[in-house]
This record gives C-alpha cells, sequence and structure tokens, in this order.
C-alpha cells in the first residue's frame, strides 16, 4: 500500500503540477454544489486539533532525523542550507475566519504533501537503506493525507466549500542531489515551523 | 566484330574517368579539410561532443585521416589542448569524437578547431595538413539560469582515489565564497573574474549516498554531491558446479562492495556456445546445461562498472563439478539393544546415475562408525554392535560414484538403542563395626559405569545369607541412587549379594562374607611415602588360597567424615598404586589391606599409612615451663597431636636464648636463625619425647626458648620465643622463713584484733571514775563532810551573766561539777559572769573549768581555744555544748545542721567553748579570725570524749557515735 502511494501519489501531483502549478485559482463558488461521499463526523474540529498536534509533535524529531541522514554539511549549517525559505510557500494568517483559515489549512496541507511526496520519493533513491527516514516521511504523509480530507469535509459540510485550489512546491525529480536534500531540508525545515503554527491556531 | 569493337571502346571510356581520378587523387595534394563541425556538451559525462565531415571525397572513395584537434578555454588563443585522431574516412561521412574534460564544461566557455590530413599509404608523400576550420564555441553558460551562485559538476561519479575538479560560477564577483568538502574548507584557484576550481586529490570513499560540496556566499548555500565508487575488485574464487546434470551454479567472491547505489554487472559468458547471461545476483549465476550433451564449458566471468571492467575465465567438466543435494528422509528402522537399520532417500541426478553414500554413526561426539554404501534412490543399512541404552547419531551425506568432486550437505538423525540387563555386578564393599558385640555392616557399592548398566538403574537388591542358618534370607531393596545401606547381623557367619536392576533385570550379584567376630585388628602399622603418581604399596600374601585384595581408604583428612574409597585387585596381585584425586599435600592417609578369601571373607593384612607430599609442620606445640629453679626448668607440650600433623613430626627443635656470647649447653648446637640472630639449638630425635629439661642454667638469669617439630619437608614455622627467668639460688630459703612469719603476724594481729577489748582492759584501762570509786564508799562511811573529790581550782567565776532569764530556767548550768553535796547549799547557778580587774588576766574574759575527769590528751594540746568574750557575742560556735541537754538534743538534731544555724534563743549562756579548736572545728574551713591563744582560764572539759569527736562533724555517724559517748545517764549525774 505504502509502495502504490509512493508511487501514484507524486505521479498523480505531478500530472497536477503541469496543469495548474503555481497558479492559485479561486475557491468553489458559494452557491457551488458540496458533497462529501461519507458523512463527516461530528467531532471533526477536534479530529483536525488532533492532527495537527500529532504532526507538531513529531515534526521537529523528523527534521533531525532527515538532515541527520544526508550527512555532512547538513547537521551543522541548519541555517544555511535548512532555513525555512521556501518561497512560494502557501500564507497562513491565524487571525482569519474559520473558513479562510481552514482554507488556507487545506492549500498548507496539500503543498506540504505534494513536497513529501517528492522527499520520500527522493530519499528512497538517495538514501536506500535510510529506513527509519523513510517510514517516518511515509507516516506523516499519511496523517498529511487525513487531515486533508478532515479540513476537506469540514470546508464542505459547514462551509459549503467544495473545492480549494492549491499549488505545489516545485518538483524536484529533475534536479540534481544535492539540491533534492536542500530543497528537502528546507521544506521540513518550514513544515516544523509552520505546523506549531497551525496546532496553536486551531 | 563489330560487337568486340563497341566493347573495347565502351572499356577504354570507362577506364577513361579512372585514368582521370587517379591522375587527380594519387598524384596531387586534394584539399580536403574538415566541415560542418559542431560543438555540443554533454554535462552528465562533461564531454565535448565533435561532429563533422570532410567533403571533396568520391563515391566509395575511403581514406585513412589524420584530424589534429584543438581545444581552447574561455579565450580561443588559450589553447589547453591539442591531439590527434586518426580514422578511415568515407564519403559523406559525419565523424563524431569526443573529448572529457577535468573541469566541468558549464564553468568555462570551451573553443574548438580541428585540422586534416591525409595519413593513407596509397598517396605519396609528403603530405600536407588542411587548413584550421573556424572556432567553434561551446558555452553552457547560457543555459543556466539567474541564480547568484552555481556550482558543478552536479552528481559525478568519481573513483576512489581519483582527482576531481568543481567548480562554482558567481554571479556577484563582490560576493566571498567560500568552499567545503563535508564542512572542511577547501581552497582553489581562480580560473576567470567568476569562476573558480577546487581540485580535489585521491578522494577517497565516505558513505554511499555520497560526498558533500558546497560553497557559501551571501546568499543560499549551493554545492553538488560526488558519488565515490570503490575500486571495483576481480571477482576471486569463482568455479561452477551443477547438483542435478540440468542446471550449473557458477558462484565467486565479489570482493569489497564498489559502495554506490548502482552495483557493478556480472555477466557469464561461454565461448564454447557463445551464450551469456546477466547474473541476477553479485556472486552468482545459474546456467542452463543444454540438451546436446555438451560437456566442456570454457566461462568467463566479467565484472563491470562505470569506471572498470573485470574479468575471469574458468574451464569446466559437467562431469566433474557434480555436487548432489543432501539426501534426505533419514530415519532409524527396527531399534533394538544392539542394532538399528537405517533408511534414507536421495534426488536422482541426471538418468538416475549412481550416488555414493556415507552412513556415520557418532556416539558421544565421536564418529564410531563409518560405511560408504553405493545407490541409486534409496538407501538402507544395518548398523549393528551397538550398546544398549545409548543415544547415537547417524548422518548421512552422498557423492557422485562417477567422478568424486565433493560430498552432499549432511543430514542427520538421533536414536536411542533399546535397555538390556546390566551386564557387570556392582563394586561392593563393606565396613564392619562391632556394637555389643554384633556386627553392624555398612555397604558400599559404586555406581556401575554407563557401558555397563544399559539402562537406568532402579534400585539395589540386597540379599543377606545367613550361612549358619541355611533357610535364612533377607532381601532389602534399596532405591537408586542410593550407594550405601546399613546391615545389623548377629554373631553368625553372613554371604551378602548385591545386584543393580534395571528395567530389563538384575545384574550379576557381587558378594561379600561377614564373619560373626571381629577379625585381627592387631596388625602393624606401616608407613609408605606418596609419589606425583599417588601411594605405591606392596604386601606380603598370606594364603595361596586368595581371590584378591581388597585395599580400603579414606579420601579425606582425618578430621573429617571418611569417605570409604576402595580398590579391588586380582588375586596374583601383590602390589598396587593407590591414586585419588581427592589426595591432597600434608594430609595423612591410612590405607588397610584385605586379602579376600576363597568365601568372599575379608582379612586385614596390612595398614599403611602415608602421606602424598609431606610438608614442614603448620604449627608449633603450645609448650609450658614448669618445675623452674635456679638452674633448671622444664618445657612441656603433651597436647601436642603429632598424627594429625602436615607430615611425620620426626622430632622437635628446641632453641634457647641466654646472654650474648654465652657458649651453649651440653647437647645444644649454635645456630642462625633467619633475623639472623645466634642461639643454641638442640633436636630431639624422638617424636613422643614431649617433655625437655633445661640443665645448667644460671640463677637470675633470662632465657628465652622456642619449640618447634620438624619433618622430613622441614621444620614448623618460626614463633615468637618465650622468656623464662632463673631465680635466685637463696630465694627458696626466704621464701621458706619470710612466708611463715607473714603468717604468724597476720594470725596475732587478727587476734589482737578480736580481743581488743580484753587487751585494753588488760594493758590501758579506763581512768576509773572516782564517783564510782570503792574509795568514794570509804569516805562516805567515814562520814566526813570536808572531804570532797574534785576541788574547784582557782579559776572561780566572777559573775554570770543570764542573757534570757525565762528561758534561763531551762539551763542547768553544769560547768561546775560539784558533788551533790555541794551543791546542795549553793544559789541558783543562773548568774552574770562580770569580768573584774582582780581576775581579770588576759585580753578578754575568760572561763576556766576543771574536771578530773577531763581527757589528758585533750589538755595536753597546749591550747583550749581562748575567745575574748563580750557582751554583743552573738552566739558561741560551741555555745549549746556547755549545756548537756542542749548538747544531747544538737546532737539529736542531726548534727547535720552547722553550729551558726542553731536557734539564738537556745544559747542563753555566753560562754566560750573550749572545743572551738581548730584541732575540733571544720579543718577545710578554718575561721576567719582565728583565736590568739590566751594563758588565761582554763577550761577541761568533763567529759572521756575522744579528741576527734570534741567537735560534732558534719556527718550522720559522727552524730550517733556523738550520742552515744555524751549519753546523759553515763555521764551527768
Amino acid at each position: 500500500m505504502k509502495v502504490l502511494a509512493a508511487g501514484v501519489v507524486p505521479l498523480l501531483l505531478v500530472l497536477h503540477w503541469k496543469q495548474g502549478a503555481g497558479n492559485p485559482l479561486p475557491i468553489t463558488p458559494v452557491n457551488a454544489t458540496c458533497a462529501t461521499r461519507h458523512p463527516c463526523p461530528s467531532n471533526l474540529m477536534n479530529q483536525i486539533r488532533n492532527q495537527l498536534g500529532q504532526l507538531n509533535s513529531s515534526a521537529n524529531s523528523l527534521f533531525i532525523l532527515y538532515y541527520t541522514a544526508q550527512g555532512e554539511p547538513f547537521p551543522n549549517n541548519l541555517d544555511k542550507l535548512c532555513g525555512p525559505n521556501v518561497t512560494d510557500f502557501p500564507p497562513f494568517h491565524a487571525n482569519g475566519t474559520e473558513k479562510a483559515r481552514l482554507v488556507e489549512l487545506y492549500r498548507i496541507i496539500a503543498y506540504l504533501g505534494a513536497s513529501l511526496g517528492n522527499i520520500t520519493r527522493d530519499q528512497k533513491v538517495l538514501n536506500p537503506y535510510a529506513h527509519g527516514l523513510h517510514s517516518r516521511l511515509s507516516a506523516t504523509a499519511d496523517v498529511l493525507r487525513g487531515l486533508l480530507s478532515n479540513v476537506l469535509c469540514r470546508l464542505c459540510s459547514k462551509h459549503h466549500v467544495g473545492h480549494v485550489d492549491v499549488t505545489y512546491g516545485p518538483d524536484t525529480s529533475g534536479k540534481d542531489v544535492f539540491q533534492k536534500k536542500k530543497l528537502g531540508c528546507q521544506l521540513l525545515g518550514k513544515y516544523k515551523q509552520v505546523i506549531a503554527v497551525l496546532a496553536q491556531a486551531f | 566484330m563489330a560487337l568486340f569493337a563497341v566493347l573495347q571502346t565502351a572499356f577504354l571510356l570507362a577506364l577513361l574517368p579512372l585514368r582521370t581520378y587517379q591522375s587527380e587523387v594519387l598524384s596531387e595534394p586534394l584539399p580536403l579539410t574538415p566541415e560542418s563541425l559542431s560543438v555540443s556538451i554533454n554535462s552528465a559525462k562533461q564531454c565535448l561532443h565533435l561532429q563533422w565531415t570532410v567533403h571533396n571525397l568520391d563515391y566509395h572513395q575511403e581514406l585513412k585521416m589524420v584530424f589534429e584537434i584543438q581545444i581552447s578555454r574561455f579565450k580561443a588563443s588559450d589553447v589547453i589542448w591539442t591531439g590527434n585522431y586518426s580514422t578511415t574516412v568515407t564519403q559523406n561521412q559525419v565523424l563524431h569524437w569526443s573529448w572529457e574534460s577535468e573541469l566541468p564544461l558549464e564553468c568555462a566557455i570551451h573553443f574548438v578547431r580541428m585540422r586534416t590530413m591525409v595519413d593513407d599509404a596509397r598517396i605519396p608523400v609528403p603530405r600536407f595538413w588542411s587548413n584550421w576550420s573556424s572556432w567553434k564555441k561551446a558555452d553552457a553558460q547560457n543555459s543556466l539560469g539567474d541564480h547568484p551562485l552555481y556550482v558543478f559538476p552536479k552528481d559525478k561519479l568519481v573513483e576512489e582515489g581519483s582527482d576531481v575538479t568543481i567548480c562554482y560560477i558567481s554571479r556577484n564577483h563582490q560576493d566571498n565564497i567560500s568552499c567545503y568538502l563535508e564542512d572542511v574548507l577547501t581552497f582553489g584557484k581562480q580560473l576567470d573574474q567568476s569562476v573558480w576550481a577546487f581540485e580535489l586529490k585521491n578522494i577517497s570513499f565516505l558513505r554511499k549516498t555520497g560526498t558533500n560540496f558546497y560553497c557559501q556566499g551571501q546568499g543560499v548555500p549551493e554545492g553538488v554531491v560526488l558519488f565515490v565508487s570503490k575500486v571495483l575488485e576481480e571477482p576471486k574464487n569463482f568455479s561452477c558446479e551443477t547438483r542435478d546434470l540440468k542446471t550449473l551454479t557458477c558462484t565467486w567472491d565479489p570482493g569489497d562492495d564498489t559502495g554506490l547505489i548502482q552495483l557493478p554487472s556480472y555477466t557469464l559468458f561461454e565461448s564454447f556456445s557463445r551464450k551469456k547471461t546477466l547474473c541476477k545476483h553479485r556472486n552468482r549465476c545459474d546456467w542452463q546445461v543444454t540438451q546436446d550433451s555438451q560437456e566442456m564449458y570454457n566461462f568467463t566471468l566479467v565484472a563491470e562498472n562505470y569506471f572498470r571492467k573485470r574479468s575471469v575465465s574458468i574451464l569446466f567438466n559437467l562431469i566433474h563439478g557434480v555436487h548432489p543435494v543432501a539426501p534426505y528422509n533419514l530415519f532409524p528402522k527396527n531399534v533394538s539393544a544392539t542394532n538399528a537399520t537405517m533408511t534414507w532417500k536421495v534426488h536422482s541426478i541426471g538418468n538416475n546415475s549412481a550416488l555414493l553414500c556415507q552412513l556415520q554413526l557418532l556416539g558421544e561426539g565421536k564418529v564410531i562408525q563409518q560405511h560408504n554404501i553405493s545407490i541409486r534412490v534409496n538407501g538402507e543399512y544395518l548398523l549393528s554392535e551397538l550398546e544398549p541404552d545409548t543415544e547415537y547419531m547417524a548422518r548421512v551425506r552422498c557423492a557422485y560414484a562417477d567422478h568424486f568432486w565433493k560430498w552432499s550437505e549432511l543430514i542427520s538423525q538421533n536414536f536411542t538403542t533399546a535397555e538390556a540387563a546390566p551386564s557387570e555386578a556392582p563394586d561392593v564393599w563393606r565396613d564392619v563395626m562391632f556394637v555389643s558385640g554384633h556386627p553392624t555392616v555398612t555397604l558400599f557399592w559404586k555406581p556401575l559405569s554407563k557401558v555397563h548398566t544399559h539402562g537406568k538403574i532402579l534400585f539395589y537388591n540386597v540379599v543377606v545369607e545367613n550361612l549358619d542358618e541355611a533357610s535364612s534370607l533377607e532381601v532389602l531393596s534399596v532405591p537408586a541412587p542410593a550407594n550405601s545401606t546399613k546391615v545389623t547381623l548377629n554373631q553368625s557367619s553372613y554371604q551378602i549379594h548385591v545386584t543393580a536392576h534395571n528395567s530389563v533385570g538384575p545384574s550379576p550379584a557381587s558378594t561379600v562374607a561377614i564373619s560373626g567376630h571381629p577379625g585381627n585388628e592387631n596388625v602393624e602399622e606401616g608407613r609408605i611415602n606418596g609419589t606425583e603418581d599417588g601411594f605405591p604399596m606392596s604386601w606380603k600374601p598370606q594364603s595361596r588360597n586368595a581371590t584378591g585384595y581388597v585395599v580400603e581408604w579414606c579420601d579425606g583428612p582425618q578430621n573429617l567424615p571418611c569417605v570409604l574409597q576402595w580398590k579391588n585387585l586380582g588375586p596374583t596381585t601383590t602390589g598396587t598404586v593407590i591414586s585419588s584425586g581427592a589426595f591432597r599435600p600434608g594430609v595423612r592417609y591410612n590405607f588397610r589391606i584385605y586379602e579376600i578369601s576363597t568365601k568372599r571373607m575379608a582379612h586385614l593384612l596390612e595398614k599403611k599409612t602415608g602421606y602424598l607430599e609431606e610438608l614442614a609442620p603448620s604449627y608449633n606445640p603450645q609448650v609450658v615451663p614448669n618445675n623452674l629453679t635456679s638452674h633448671s626448668f622444664t618445657l612441656s607440650w603433651k597436647d601436642y597431636p603429632t598424627e594429625s600433623q602436615t607430615g611425620f613430626i620426626q622430632g622437635y627443635y628446641v632453641y634457647l636464648k641466654s646472654k650474648a656470647g654465652e657458649k651453649c649447653h651440653r647437647g645444644f648446637e649454635k645456630t642462625v636463625l633467619p633475623d639472623n640472630s645466634v642461639c643454641c639449638k638442640y633436636t630431639i630425635d624422638n617424636p613422643d619425647q614431649k617433655t625437655f629439661v633445661m640443665k645448667d642454667l644460671q640463677p637470675e638469669s633470662v632465657y628465652e626458648f622456642f619449640v618447634t617439630p620438624y619433618t622430613s619437608a622441614g621444620e614448623g614455622p618460626m614463633d615468637d620465643f618465650r622468656k623464662v627467668t632463673t631465680p635466685d639460688e637463696y630465694s627458696h630459703i626466704l621464701i621458706h622463713i619470710i612466708l611463715p612469719m607473714i603468717f604468724c603476724v597476720l594470725v596475732i594481729m587478727i587476734a589482737c584484733y578480736l580481743k581488743s577489748q580484753w587487751l585494753k582492759d588488760k594493758c590501758y584501762p579506763d581512768i576509773p571514775d572516782p564517783y564510782k570509786s570503792s574509795v568514794l564508799s570509804l569516805i562516805k562511811s567515814k562520814e566526813n563532810p570536808h572531804i570532797t573529790i574534785m576541788n574547784v581550782n582557782d579559776c572561780v567565776p566572777d559573775a554570770i551573766e543570764v542573757v534570757n532569764k525565762p528561758e534561763g530556767s531551762k539551763i542547768q548550768f553544769t560547768g561546775t561539777r560539784k558533788s551533790p553535796t555541794e551543791t546542795k547549799g549553793t544559789k541558783p547557778a543562773y548568774l552574770d559572769l562580770l569580768p573584774t580587774e582582780k581576775n581579770y588576766s588576759g585580753p578578754g574574759p575568760c572561763i576556766c573549768f576543771e574536771n578530773f575527769t577531763y581527757n589528758q590528751a585533750a589538755s595536753d594540746l597546749g591550747y583550749c581555744g581562748h575567745f575574748p568574750v563580750t557582751s554583743q557575742a552573738p552566739h558561741c560556735p560551741l555555745g549549746p555544748l556547755t549545756s548537756p541537754e542542749n548538747l544531747l538534743k544538737t546532737l539529736e538534731q542531726n548534727y547535720m545542721n552547722s553550729l551558726g544555724e542553731i536557734p539564738a534563743g537556745e544559747a542563753n549562756l555566753n560562754y566560750v567553748s573550749q572545743l572551738a579548736s581548730p584541732v575540733s572545728g571544720d579543718k577545710e574551713s578554718p575561721p576567719t579570725n582565728p583565736p590568739e591563744p590566751a594563758l588565761c582560764s582554763e577550761y577541761k572539759m568533763q567529759m572521756a570524749i575522744p579528741l576527734g569527736l570534741a567537735s560534732p562533724p558534719p556527718s550522720e555517724n559522727s552524730s550517733l557515735s556523738s550520742t552515744t559517748l555524751l549519753d546523759p545517764g553515763e555521764h551527768y549525774h
């Protein structure tokens, strides 16, 4: 299942990226139809909060695991090589309405999910024996997928938002190994920073 | 004819152009120049790829040509490489050539040009170079983006130990950029205004995931990853074999991993069949044997990675490399106590080829039987001569029978043979103790060895047979693993049979005979010396019909419980060596040798005692000196046990130290002790002598002695010397006189003490009381009233001052002890004592009394406490004593009160007591104003009070004593 997810998801993301990357589209109009396949659970916001807390609690250790596996100079130059300077990262405004915050959360989770897919794919090639890192990356991606579903459910059921246009980060498949390592490290650094804000905002 | 003419004409016409061509090509230099030169960059391989054509070549023309190529960097004029490339060129051929740059091509603009020359043997010399082509530019920087910093080459594969050049391009010339190889600062050289190069020499392998190199300016760091590969090793131990003549398996040792994620490829090539296969594993490859009965194979294994290609070959005969698969289904069948049949199966090889199988039988880990059996499909073999109740392991392996090359893997199976009755009688011995004339026999037996038990011993049967009463049998069953039992017998003769039983049956019986009477124990004990092998001993047979001999002993020291051991010996044996792992040096072992009669009766033959190795005594005797005289004393150590020592005590050494320089006594010899002191040594060579008399000693001298035993291994430890001082020669005489004298004196003293009153009465009786004197009766009888006993001296009181009249009536003046006859006519005694000039003879008024009962000793003191008497004198310290009643009262009031504490009302009469003297006062607290002695009126106490009690001491005992002495009934009348 994990193999399937690791192979198919990036493919889908790449296909999606070809069509709409870098072009955020407006959210679904209010009068658009919104339907979910399954009824949303009643304690959806609690689940979202718990998932954010779970991600927040594991983000730092995932970051450490990642940059340790890349070898020097990454562990000793975190500020230079792993700084959270991801330029096209979706914004988040904690003082917005719940709907706006959920929409922004959805974009961020989608961005992070796609980026984690790229990182997982790259690391399986670059660090084929770092099984611990692979499993942690996959587990994080799993939680992100669940969170994405819950957020969408909440948006749809309460705010009647059935579709949110999202953006993704750059595809790293054509980049050299150092760039892959560096981008992955920067992304995970950003992830650690953002997820803390999100966990607090919800 | 006409046709011939036409053909000839056509042939000539055809030859004409050829002739023309030959005249042009072969006789004149051709202007052949490279055309359409293009340069491209292969970033992955860091190669410049050149492509060109050569024009002016005719159709079908092939010429060998040389191309001289020049490559410049940064500027066309900076030629960094020139080389030739030779090839054969045909018409319209597009030529390709690549050049690998050590500097990443992205970091510099390259220019390429070439010229050509025909290098064909058909072309006569001289040959000329063509003109240079124009410079072609290769610029990879055009494809770069607008990032401020780039580092190249990206993801380069390099071999360990090689050199690699890394460069960076900085768009910002002001930026100060530092580059690091795995966090180690690296220095490079500047190639251009914006290009720096770093040459990494002899690069080493760090990790599979690559070596990081990065450069850091003011912006985001950029870097590259170098993938360093270890040098590909040549495969070792390359060999092939087949297990079934259908598939060949070739194996090899690939050596160390190259360390790259991209593994090297291994290809197996067979030259006879010209087939090859790409191996799926890095150390093994399978090859399908063809059906064309190919027997010989010439294999070449090629290992290849990005940098190297290694190969190794073998010539292999299929028949000679058969390694059968391990057999299977190995089972024991029909297992009895001594036999078992083993069966197994094998995998067929080829067309049911024969296999040679080896069946091994192992017992206790060792191969005890080995059999080779030739089979085709099923194997079976009968194993015999097995031991009952024994666990065995059978294992089998097989090899190709036609040509042995290698055994298959082993398979094994354990099995245990069935039980059988024990094959040997237990080794039994006895210990007989006679209690109240009845023998108590303790039977001991040794456990049967595993080869004789043939199963688990469950119990031992002991059958006691009374030889004097034929029908008397007693059977005891002793459960295993007990190895002894006790039997009480009467004074008959017995035979005792002992058998060991397992689940199958009993062992043969072991028999001992017991006589109802004690045998001859009075056998002299001989000594034996142990050796490294044990105790060798021999004996003399007593009877010719002995069926054997038994030597018994205890394994432990004598002070421990005896673990009875014995050794059976044959009838012809007259000596043996007793060895045991329990034997220790310095321990005495006692051996008893018995002769076994035909009736299995044991007779004590000899006793032996000895040490495996004698040691020096471990401790010395406690020596007691006695019979001390001025010239001798006796040393005794009778309680020293010689039997329990660490060797046979051969005697004792007596060491004696006396004054330095003295000669040793007779029998002693001088010796030097370990502390280099000199002393005399006497050797007692009789171990039973445990006393020694030191003679010829000097009186009043100090002697030091020390006694130590010795064995063949040496003497005992060196302890401290003990001292003995010989007495004076006449001291005994003195003792004989002084002691009785002291005794007599003591007797006399005791007698005196007991008869002290009698002595007092006899030697110094009390002064008679004149009132009780017989003279008084005589006086009374004469009726002479003028004659008195006591007269007042000149000291007549002048005045008596009555201080307190009302209370004074109670005071009875007794200062003058007048006779009753005299006191009758006197006035009441309450008078003021006023000093007069006539009587005044000192600094103050004095009162002096005299009494014939006065204690002369007290008066002899020379003074009697003269105090000035004033009207203000508050209290005379001994005032109350002037009145017998007050004195008595005071004494009765427990003289713990000080005199000053007596109430003033009770001291009506101011007078000075003569007892208030330093002698009778508080000796520890003399008065601050001691009275000055005044020779005036004297007072002499009228009581026979001991001097020490003149003043009441502050103690209860004293009070009681005073009360007794001051009994008014006795002294006041």
